[in-house]
């Protein structure tokens, strides 16, 4: 017989699945070891900067991919995994009430959570779970327990009494169909995660949610915060029907451009590809349609992990991309860290400027070693598809060449050896600082391609911080000086015979992109889901008309 | 010591992103750093971290005062209320 629950907020969407019931695991009993409470106070140290790093580097990752909201939630999680007042607080338990560690742990998690429910403000209340999120990345350090959701069957719906921002964002990947939870509000962070990750949701559906049995078959409705527990076969034809009306107009959409080829209403060829930041979303971009990979991001292989990935697992990557793509070209980007992102292998000095200092290419010259590994992964897997390489940070003809001198000591160093590769790749680099923007007609005689990094392009162009949310406003990614300095580069490409794209945000705007194509960029490159629209959006223009379109922007 | 009484006016008030770039500025001095939320009569005078920034429950429009004590409780002072006065750099 079917029931429905209520919950209390959630993520919109529509999800039919089974349910997946998951249980925080059973703390283990202390180490003998903690008897001694120095001991168990050290134990408790390690624990707390091991849940520290472990949440920093799912922050990393997370920005990373481009989700840099998400990342501020881990990051705020790893500085309170250290905090003096949790720390003092199971110290005194233990060395004055003698209490065990994981006891005092427990005790002072609870505590704190309790100081925080009895405050007068929603949003503050609901930080509670936060604390015992951090709790248990402190437990769960203590035990040296691996995350406990693995293996996930494909349209799992997680049941859980709660899930920390650290599992919801862990389940991200596309097996999970949505996630249900007992307590937890609307402005919790599983809710703000699933929300942000797409995924449907419902939380706060109370200790009901905690009776429904393992692999139940579960109908959840986000926007309508409602799980039904073994719906009726009614019920079920009826969220069948409306799962599928409601993503009805965007998947005809998708299914009318996903096989035509971008172009403006005149046949003028645009090729509207995608940005990755992992070989697994290479499947996204074909569904939505996308003709080649323009951005393939490689630093998800380097950044969350405590060393430098071997050039086996890049070269598994990168064939993993290539094969998805079934022999349409994938650009992928050489190692673009700096900046903000930076591994714990590397030791870099600290930068007063870092976006000004040693960041992308720079970076890849003070590890030469590191630089030649990708290389030689990218020229074995060059084997496999059609793959680009594209250089990040290049400001002088020098850099360029620089690379391209790597590159040629990495193809023949596997000449040498005999390994599998291919010498001849295209070599092409990004446009995002002005500097190569308008010296673009040298670097056009010597690089294989263009890509507008319109971000870094901006940023550098205005001199705004693209962090600075209100200065970015006031000095948008499309204004005149930005667009002509696009326009520079896009000039000097069609000249010398070789082709520009553009890998930015801005290449996914509809307002933008009509604009792109009239200054003569001949790829757009975006996340996948916008490709559907952007390639409706070039139909409906002339090339004249997309010209006019820019020349109008770029005097405005 | 040095103290000073300063509104927070950004929207979050003083806890998410603002109060981890807060409780960072103020992990850089030396200065034992101590904040009370004065618009809460019951809160109390307690040192800055990120638990008793969320636990002090710092809206949009309450006062707080900080005080610090050590050698550089001056410029820890002023670092902190120029944070506060540039709406720790967002919005």
């Amino acid at each position: 017989m079917s029931i429905e629950l209520r919950g209390a907020g959630g993520a919109p969407g529509i999800a039919l699945g089974r349910a997946v019931c998951y249980r925080p695991a059973v703390d283990l009993p202390d180490s003998a070891a903690d008897a001694d409470p120095d001991a168990a106070l050290a134990r408790l140290a390690a624990a707390q900067a091991a849940a520290a790093a472990a949440l920093n580097a799912l922050a990393e990752r997370l920005r990373a991919e481009g989700q840099p909201a998400e990342a501020g939630i881990f990051e705020a999680h790893a500085l309170m995994a250290e905090d003096a007042y949790l720390t003092d607080e199971v110290a005194r338990r233990v060395r004055e009430d003698h209490q065990p560690l994981r006891e005092a742990l427990a005790a002072t998690i609870g505590q704190m959570r309790a100081d925080l429910e009895a405050l007068d403000d929603q949003y503050l209340r609901e930080r509670a779970a936060d604390i015992d999120a951090i709790g248990q990345s402190i437990a769960g350090a203590l035990s040296g327990r691996a995350s406990p959701l693995r293996d996930l069957p494909a349209g799992a719906i997680i049941v859980a009494p709660d899930l920390t921002p650290a599992e919801t964002a862990e389940l991200r990947s596309g097996t999970v169909a949505g996630f249900a939870t007992a307590y937890g509000g609307p402005t919790g962070h599983t809710a703000i995660l699933a929300r942000a990750l797409g995924i449907p949701a419902v939380v706060g559906l109370g200790a009901a949610a905690l009776a429904i049995a393992n692999g139940a078959e579960l109908i959840l409705d986000g926007a309508a915060t409602l799980l039904i527990v073994d719906p009726t076969p009614e019920q079920r034809a009826a969220y069948v029907q409306r799962a599928s009306d409601t993503s009805a107009a965007d998947e005809r959409r998708r299914l009318a451009f996903r096989g035509r080829p971008g172009q403006l209403a005149d046949g003028h060829p645009v090729a509207v590809w995608a940005n990755i930041g992992h070989p697994d979303e290479a499947a996204a971009a074909m569904h939505y349609g996308a003709a080649g990979i323009g951005l393939f991001r490689t630093e998800f292989l380097f950044l969350d992990r405590d060393a430098a990935p071997d050039e086996g697992d890049q070269y598994a990557a990168y064939c993993q991309a290539l094969e998805a793509m079934a022999g349409q070209p994938v650009v992928i980007r050489t190692l673009d860290i700096g900046g903000d992102k930076f591994p714990k292998y590397l030791d870099l000095p600290h930068e007063a400027n870092p976006y000004l200092g040693v960041r992308g290419l720079r970076l890849c010259m003070r590890y030469p070693e590191l630089f030649a590994t990708q290389l030689r992964a990218l020229l074995r897997a060059a084997a496999h598809g059609d793959l680009w390489v594209m250089l990040p940070m290049v400001a002088t003809l020098d850099d360029l060449r620089w690379g391209r001198g790597q590159l040629a000591a990495a193809a023949a160093a596997l000449a040498l050896a005999g390994v599998p590769h291919r010498a001849d790749v295209r070599l092409g680099v990004m446009i995002e600082t002005p500097a190569a923007a308008i010296t673009a007609d040298l670097l056009a005689r010597e690089a294989d391609f263009f890509s507008v990094g319109s971000n870094d392009l901006t940023q550098y162009t205005m001199a705004v911080d693209r962090g600075l949310t209100d200065l970015a406003a006031r000095y948008p990614h499309d204004a005149p000086a930005v667009l002509r300095m696009i326009a520079l580069a896009a000039e000097a490409a069609g000249r010398a015979g070789i082709p520009i794209g553009v890998c930015g945000e801005l290449a996914g705007e509809l307002a933008a992109a009509p604009l792109l194509a009239g200054l003569g960029v001949a790829e757009l490159s975006m996340a996948p889901k916008a490709i559907p629209a952007v390639k409706q959006r070039l139909a409906e223009l002339t090339l004249a008309q997309a010209q006019g379109l820019a020349a109008a922007a770029c005097a405005r | 010591m040095t103290e000073t009484t300063l509104t927070i006016t950004n929207a979050v008030g003083l806890h998410a992103r603002p109060a981890a770039v807060f409780y960072k500025k103020a992990r850089e001095y030396k200065s034992k750093i101590t904040i009370q939320n004065l618009s809460r009569p019951d809160s109390r005078e307690v040192p800055v971290s990120p638990f008793q920034l969320l636990q002090i429950g710092v809206l949009q429009g309450h006062t707080i005062r900080l005080r610090a004590s050590g050698e550089d409780e001056q410029a820890a002072i002023a670092a902190l209320a120029q944070l506060v006065g540039e709406n720790f750099g967002e919005e």
